[in-house]
């Protein structure tokens, strides 16, 4: 499989998050990862401690052109994921632009990450630009609730608001949308939480057809950093191999996750000890002590289909 | 399994296999934990027809440790390093292996001298100074070339200087194979039952190939540092491993670029490095080190 992905991403010294994250679970499943770093920091941004150093949006633009300059520009993905800089943002899609001038056929794989629990956790300006510039340009995009609800406008209360909303974003751009976490209530219990998936194709004979499945996963009691990377990294794997059945691509990204987080947790609680709360360093996920089942995931959780 | 943890200071590519790029996948895939500090962020290897990118000043290399060192999780079980071009970053990389053994005694130092290689040097000349009063003497296992060890000083000396495993990675000796292979050496300080000291020497006859690759010194130290974690007295071992594992990458790149007519462009030689990782997790054997022990004083 000669496969390449462009992932543009933050790198820390420690832990795994943006590439650190993406990079080492897509070469695992044999991707060819060409990773440029938007950030160098020493670790993520929730320890009592970080520093480093940020890439401007003329520097991402000056490695862009290296590459170009030696006409090994071609992809058959980008992946993008936290942003904090509208410029960096923009020159992201004038590249993205580019490289699918270069290659009609490329996939971007965008985690349009503003916010959660109902606030933007990037500065406000960054909203107009994933809206009307980045989320048209994307093909599979992985919005949680609050995300899907801000990109649309519409709320979502019930399943059928939130089959509206993945339409809305449909018509936007993507083919593919995953709305990785929400509030509705799960049929299996409240230790559950609901992420649900529509995926748009385009038959032979023209005509539109919409795949739309239901998931439920297991809720954890802990807060991690760097799964939404993994994720989008993990359905961009699982997409490739299976690119019209998003019920499939679901059940193993979700699979992956619940396997890495499930190791994560227990090493964690083990580090801390009996009866205290780990702390960011000892949450990191467990990412190289999971490369069985990055590879081959055993299937945890069924998706169902709906209407 | 145990926890192992590997400090790497090294080069990053957006593309190809050099520096950090080389050393930390295969080190991952054999369950090793690396944090990794890019030393420059350049588009690919200089040997491209065009490379742009951006380096790490000496300062900015103090700033990123100093957020570790802040958080308290300083603490690693390897150090790894390889090429570097700025004595001002060497110099900062030599305090931060001084305080991170300080904070871990047991600490290792895998460290590369890249200095030159068939005669030249490739790296600034005041660099040399640098690793032979600082960086080496710093350093438990270092895989110089022929070229690096006769700037350095000659093996038994290299020991006297620091490490206690050196291995040369190339050497203009002569194979008794004939032409198309090359000697490596390798030389570790071991402690017998018996409470002697001697020098466990091997000597490698290895296949040569006919292209320039770029970021298979990187790939060697850092298998090298797997394998003599999984076999820390047994030298022949750890290095039939290294030099297998390269055998297998290198064969698969050559493989992969095979075509009539041109010379593959340095795009093309680029390690088939996800693509090995069968070979890196459990490398077949395909080289036989010959020991010798020498008693130490």
């Amino acid at each position: 499989m000669e496969c390449r992905v462009l992932s543009i991403q933050s790198h820390v010294v420690r832990g795994y998050v943006g590439n650190k994250s993406a990079s080492f679970p897509l070469q695992v499943l044999g991707f060819e990862v060409d990773s440029i770093n938007s950030v160098q920091f020493s670790n993520h941004t929730g320890y009592s401690h970080w520093k480093g150093q940020v890439l401007t949006a003329d520097e991402l633009h000056v490695l862009y052109e290296g590459i170009k300059l030696n006409n090994v520009h071609h992809y058959d993905y980008v992946l993008t994921g936290y942003t904090r800089d509208t410029s960096f943002l923009e020159m992201v899609v004038d590249i993205v632009q580019e490289l699918k001038r270069a290659n009609p056929n490329l996939v971007y794989v965008c985690d349009p990450v503003l916010g959660d629990h109902g606030s933007m956790y990037v500065p406000q300006n960054l909203y107009p630009v994933y809206k009307n510039k980045v989320v048209p340009v994307a093909d599979i995009i992985t919005p949680n609730q609050f995300e899907a609800e801000l990109l649309t406008g519409k709320n979502i209360s019930t399943q059928k608001d939130a089959v509206e909303v993945m339409d809305l974003l449909h018509a936007m751009g993507p083919d593919t949308v995953v709305i990785t976490s929400s509030d509705l209530p799960p049929r299996l219990g409240d230790r559950f939480l609901v992420s649900l998936g529509s995926q748009r194709h385009v038959r032979p004979d023209g005509s539109r057809t919409t795949q739309r499945v239901r998931i439920e996963v297991p809720k954890v009691d802990a807060v991690f950093v760097g799964t939404g990377d993994l994720f989008a990294a993990m359905l961009l794997a699982w997409t490739h191999h299976h690119p019209n059945d998003l019920k499939t691509a679901c059940e193993k990204t979700f699979s992956v996750m619940h396997h890495v987080i499930q190791r994560t947790i227990s090493f964690a609680h083990e580090l801390a000890g009996p009866g205290r709360r780990p702390s960011p360093p000892q949450l990191e996920l467990r990412m190289v002590q999971s490369k069985a089942d990055i590879e081959d995931p055993a299937i945890v959780t069924e998706a169902t289909i709906i209407s | 399994m145990q926890e192992r943890r590997v400090l790497s200071i090294q080069s990053h590519v957006v593309r190809g296999y050099v520096g950090n790029k080389s050393a930390v996948f295969p080190l991952q895939v054999l369950g090793f934990e690396v944090d990794s500090i890019n030393s420059v962020q350049f588009s690919n290897h200089t040997g491209y027809a065009h490379w742009k990118g951006q380096v790490l000043t000496a300062e900015e290399l103090n700033v990123l440790y100093e957020g570790i060192k802040l958080n308290n999780v300083h603490h690693y079980d390897y150090i790894l390093t390889g090429y570097s071009r700025d004595t001002s970053f060497l110099e900062t990389v030599v305090d931060i292996i001084k305080e991170l053994k300080t904070a871990n005694p047991g600490l290792v130092y895998v460290c590369d001298p890249v200095l030159g290689d068939q005669g030249a040097m490739y790296v600034p000349e005041n660099l040399l100074p640098i690793y032979k009063t600082k960086v080496v003497p710093l350093a438990d296992i270092l895989t110089p070339n022929q070229f690096e060890r006769k700037r350095l000083t000659v093996m038994d000396l290299l020991h006297d200087m620091g490490p206690e495993t050196v291995v040369l990675t190339s050497t203009d000796l002569r194979s008794k194979r004939g032409g198309g292979f090359l000697v490596a050496l390798g030389s570790q300080k071991i402690k017998k039952a018996d409470g002697t000291r001697v020098s466990q020497k091997i000597w490698m006859d290895i296949p040569k190939v006919d292209a320039v690759f770029v970021g298979t010194g990187d790939l060697f130290a850092a298998m090298l540092l797997a394998w003599t974690h999984h076999h820390p007295t047994d030298l022949k071992t750890a290095c039939e491993k290294t030099v297998s594992v390269m055998h297998h990458v290198i064969q698969r790149t050559i493989a992969y670029t095979a075509g009539p007519g041109k010379k593959p462009s340095p795009a093309l030689l680029e390690l088939r490095m996800v693509q090995s990782k069968a070979d890196i997790e459990n490398p077949t054997i395909v080289v036989q080190a010959e020991v010798l022990e020498t008693p130490l004083h």
